[in-house]
């Protein structure tokens, strides 16, 4: 019996030990591996990127030593003939992408999206402003409805392939870049040249994040304004900024994600994937795939953590990456966060438009647009989504009593499609039919008499918008209070940077006002908690009392 | 005789614990900002340059930088720094208190936390203070009541521009005013 | 009154006790920690500690059923109601005026009629809810693949387990008082030390 039992004995302590060992063992040393990519990642490949030389071209054809491109330019088009030359299918490609046609049919909802149509609350339409708002259309000449879209020469080569920094598209020329030397923002006595354009096409190469950035960083009518993760620190960030766009590290493009094909950029916001929950990364060497590549599984796969971190994986069916791994956006310089028209038009005595600084230096007060907020390092809000959105157009009734969702996210935490997303909610107040019911399209810019920025009168702008828009107005307005949300997907800090977990397990967290799924740390069920509580109570005051009335009566023999 | 001992270690004890675990909220205070972290910082700076005694602005650092330069993220904080002759003359002219320096120039403290909102951080130089002797004491109660001040806005007021640089410390500026401290 | 000692608890048996012992309070500390009554660890340290605990206590516990049925202790737990309300009412009145303590302990019969009631329960009734639901806790990534998570939330999973944490709570509140309640305060604690048991 008591050789058995010693037996039995060392059996336990040896497994027990080894228990606790391998138990152990699987986590200790995990931060350890951690640190190591980080810290190669801030030595070895920065030496020849700091050194500011311009790296060697890998390109086997040097655009400057051309024929086509070795004389003077006049225009964009004049350059864009020339590309053509060797180039033959390159017009006919671009013509069919949302680059060039601004226009969007989204498969799910049937809604005709894209810049053409959609009423957002920042510069808040396109229709009648074109001539403005086309500085950022890769093509020459938009300046109303009559725009060729067939036209190959109208297509801008330039403004995603030039890499001079010289080429520079001014709102107001209908997409084409000054051609003589012209001050701008108008009154500030800044001068814009006019590009080398001989020089700008011999230039060209793939497309880097300044390109994309010309317009993409400058969304909303300004650095920083619309996304929150785009901007102009993107075009030569730090580690801290952009994992994956460190100038000293990875360096990538907006290519390298957004694979580009035959001229057509995966990844658009307009069809979101939200949730692509894959086990392996399917973008491998020669496999087909059809699916986004733009996602953070498409390289990471479904379950990107180490074994050393398997719980993390748990997660990845609930939360989109980017919930914990861009922990807060706006990082390299405030965002804009909300938009009142509804105070615009205010002048100074004589009559001028003016602009008010807030203490960050941004435009708290414009007399053409009305009050801004601004913000840096953003917390975002969280929501689901399954990568469903639906727009409130120009036909749709909305309900003034309401915030107008511009754009609603639809998703929820039953439809097995949704992941958590981290987003960037846009508050706007705007203009709209309070007869009609339905959102404005004002008429901003332009040299004419009715133009909001020249004229200050509401009544004429919101009149010609609708006019040329071809929709419906009462001619009686008033400002409805909306909300836009964009997703956050860029700006991807280092994983050292990720939430950690008491950031969203605890009372208070990140995922407070996230429905829907169970928490530890967060949720409970209170009735239980109010019954394990007091029962436990009620059994420590009982032995308490047992044992007092057991010392008392101890104490009476003694 | 023994249990009056045993209570007496006992409740010592307990008071150790006590101010052991209240210290650091005792000494320093955090208060919430009804602005964002660059119109706090303006605001804090504006009353302090309003607030005569001698206070002007000796700097603005922003440690979350260090932090990015790093490969890092930090929420924003900045710290604002205000010195006043009035006051550091008298301890620094003291042998016994000079160490004391090491609280200068005065900084409060702007920063952002998870919840979105600004918070500023400041030492309870009153409290401080009175470790430290009649003197000093009789300072830093000064500089709390002054500290006091910088940090009461008043929204009706326009948002000042945020002072990036540290005014008296460039070129030019009066020596031993300023953000000599 | 005379007193015998005799060897009631064997080596095995008392490392078993208060390694288990050590566990079951670090899991309850950790535990409720997970569950957001207050703050210790560190959620991330109560999550990893809470389960190396968990399968530390796995092992002991399939050891100790080995030992339990090799050595044939396991008939310790078979219940009896004899002498249970003799038992009530000693607790109840009998332990102040100092009457005789109803049930003797042996070798063979180590525990009284109320422990094998209560051990009964912990093992039929609290284990069960508590390693069930802590399983699926743990294993919460799998259900899809296990074909469950039809069946499952997460919810009532930690409903379960919290249950489970609540009644061993309040066992463990009336198991360390009992502790006390043998012919004098310590003499229970000092038997699952050292053995041995003065009957």
């Amino acid at each position: 019996m008591s050789s058995r039992t010693r037996i039995a004995l060392s059996a336990l302590v040896a497994g027990a030990a080894l228990a606790v060992l391998t138990a152990f063992a699987t986590t200790a040393p995990a931060p350890v591996v951690a640190a190591k990519p980080g810290a190669a990642g801030t030595t070895a490949p920065a030496v020849p990127a700091a050194t500011g030389e311009k790296k060697e071209s890998i390109s086997t054809a040097d655009h400057s030593k051309f024929k086509e491109l070795q004389k003077e330019f006049k225009s964009g088009p004049e350059v864009t003939k020339a590309c053509l030359t060797c180039h033959t299918e390159a017009a006919k490609q671009i013509q069919k992408t949302q680059h060039w046609t601004w226009e969007f049919l989204n498969p799910d909802t049937k809604q005709t999206l894209g810049k053409k149509h959609i009423i957002n609350n920042f510069c808040t339409a396109v229709e009648s402003n074109q001539k403005f708002c086309t500085a950022c259309h890769i093509g020459y000449g938009w300046e109303d409805q009559k725009f060729d879209f067939t036209k190959q020469e109208n297509v801008d080569c330039l403004v995603c392939h030039e890499s001079t920094g010289t080429y520079r598209k001014i709102p107001g020329l209908s997409g084409h870049p000054p051609y003589k030397d012209m001050e701008f923002p108008p009154h500030t006595g800044k001068i814009v040249k006019a590009p080398d354009l001989a020089k700008v096409a011999q230039s060209v190469g793939k497309t880097s994040r300044a390109n994309c950035g010309a317009c993409h960083f400058y969304g909303g009518g300004g650095d920083a304004v619309k996304h929150g993760d785009l901007d102009s620190t993107l075009k030569n960030p730090g580690k801290y900024l952009d994992i994956h766009m460190d100038k000293k590290g990875l360096n990538f493009t907006c290519g390298t994600c957004h694979m580009t094909a035959g001229h057509k950029v995966p990844g658009s916001r307009y069809a979101p994937t939200a949730a692509d929950i894959k086990d392996a990364a399917p973008h491998l060497r020669g496999k087909m795939v059809t699916t986004n590549p733009a996602t953070c599984q498409a390289c990471h796969g479904a379950k990107p953590h180490p074994a050393k971190m398997a719980r993390l994986n748990d997660h990845t069916s609930k939360l989109a990456c980017q919930t914990c791994h861009i922990p807060e956006y706006a990082r390299g310089q405030p965002t804009k966060m909300s938009w009142d028209w509804s105070t615009a038009g205010k002048l100074t005595p004589e009559g001028k438009p003016f602009k008010v600084q807030g203490s960050d230096g941004h435009d708290a007060y414009d007399s053409k647009k009305g009050n801004f907020t601004w913000e840096s390092h953003v917390i975002p809000e969280y929501i689901w989504f399954n990568g469903k959105v639906d727009y409130t157009l120009s036909d749709t009734k909305l309900d003034p009593t309401k915030v107008v969702q511009i754009n609603r996210f639809e998703g929820s935490p039953n439809d097995g499609k949704s992941l958590i997303w981290p987003v960037k909610v846009f508050h706007g107040q705007q203009p709209y039919d309070t007869v009609n019911k339905t959102l404005i399209v004002p008429h901003t810019f332009g040299a004419d008499d009715s133009a909001y920025w020249t004229n200050f009168d509401w009544d004429k702008s919101l009149a010609e918008g609708m006019k040329v828009a071809g929709i419906p107005y009462s001619g009686q307005y008033g400002f409805v209070k909306t909300e836009m949300s964009w997703p956050i997907t860029h700006m991807v800090a280092p994983k050292a940077d990720a939430l950690s977990c008491a950031q969203c397990h605890s009372k208070n967290g990140r995922l407070k006002g996230v429905q829907g799924i169970y928490m530890p740390g967060r949720d409970s069920n209170k009735m239980l908690d109010i019954f394990g509580w007091g029962i436990a109570l009620l059994a420590l005051i009982g032995v308490l009392i047992h044992g007092g009335i057991r010392i008392i009566t101890r104490k009476h023999e003694g | 005789m023994l249990k009056l001992i045993g209570g007496f270690i006992a409740g010592l004890v307990f008071v150790g614990v006590l101010a052991y675990n209240f210290m650091g909220s005792l000494m320093f205070r955090e208060i919430p900002s009804p602005f964002g972290v660059e119109e706090t910082v303006a605001r804090i700076q504006q009353n302090i340059q309003n607030a005569g005694n001698g206070w002007t602005l000796a700097g603005l650092r922003n440690p979350a930088k260090a932090v990015e330069a790093d490969g890092g993220n930090a929420l924003p904080v900045m710290m604002v720094e205000a010195c006043s002759t009035k006051y550091s003359g008298p301890i620094l002219r003291d042998d016994t208190v000079r160490f004391l320096s090491i609280l200068m120039p005065c900084k409060i403290s702007v920063y952002k936390k998870n919840d979105g909102k600004t918070y500023i951080g400041m030492m309870n130089a009153g409290l401080m203070g009175k470790m430290f002797g009649p003197l000093v004491g009789g300072i830093m109660g000064q500089v709390a009541k002054d500290q006091a001040k910088f940090v009461q806005f008043d929204a009706s007021k326009p948002a000042p521009p945020m002072i990036k640089a540290t005014p008296g410390a460039g070129a030019g500026g009066a020596p031993g005013a300023g953000g000599g401290c | 009154m005379t007193t015998e000692r005799i060897h009631v608890f064997k080596r095995f048996e008392r490392f078993w006790h208060w390694s288990q012992a050590a566990l079951i309070i670090f899991m309850m500390v950790s535990g409720f920690e997970v569950h957001g009554a207050y703050k210790l660890l560190g959620f991330k340290s109560a999550v990893e500690l809470h389960t190396i605990a968990a399968w530390s206590l796995i092992t002991l516990w399939v050891f100790a059923v080995f030992w339990h049925f090799t050595t044939g202790e396991w008939k310790q737990y078979i219940p009896t109601m004899e002498k249970v309300d003799a038992m009530f009412k000693y607790y109840l009145t009998g332990i102040f005026t100092h009457v005789p303590h109803p049930f003797r302990q042996t070798t063979l019969t180590k525990h009284n009629p109320l422990q094998r009631l209560a051990y009964l329960f912990f093992m039929l009734v609290i284990s069960p809810v508590i390693w069930f639901s802590g399983w699926f806790y743990l294993f919460y990534a799998d259900w899809s693949a296990w074909g469950v998570d039809k069946y499952l939330s997460l919810e009532w999973v930690a409903f379960f387990h919290t249950t489970g944490a609540f009644m061993i709570l309040i066992f463990f509140i009336a198991h360390i008082y009992l502790a006390t309640a043998g012919h004098t305060p310590l003499a229970h604690i000092k038997a699952m030390i050292t053995g041995w048991e003065e009957v």
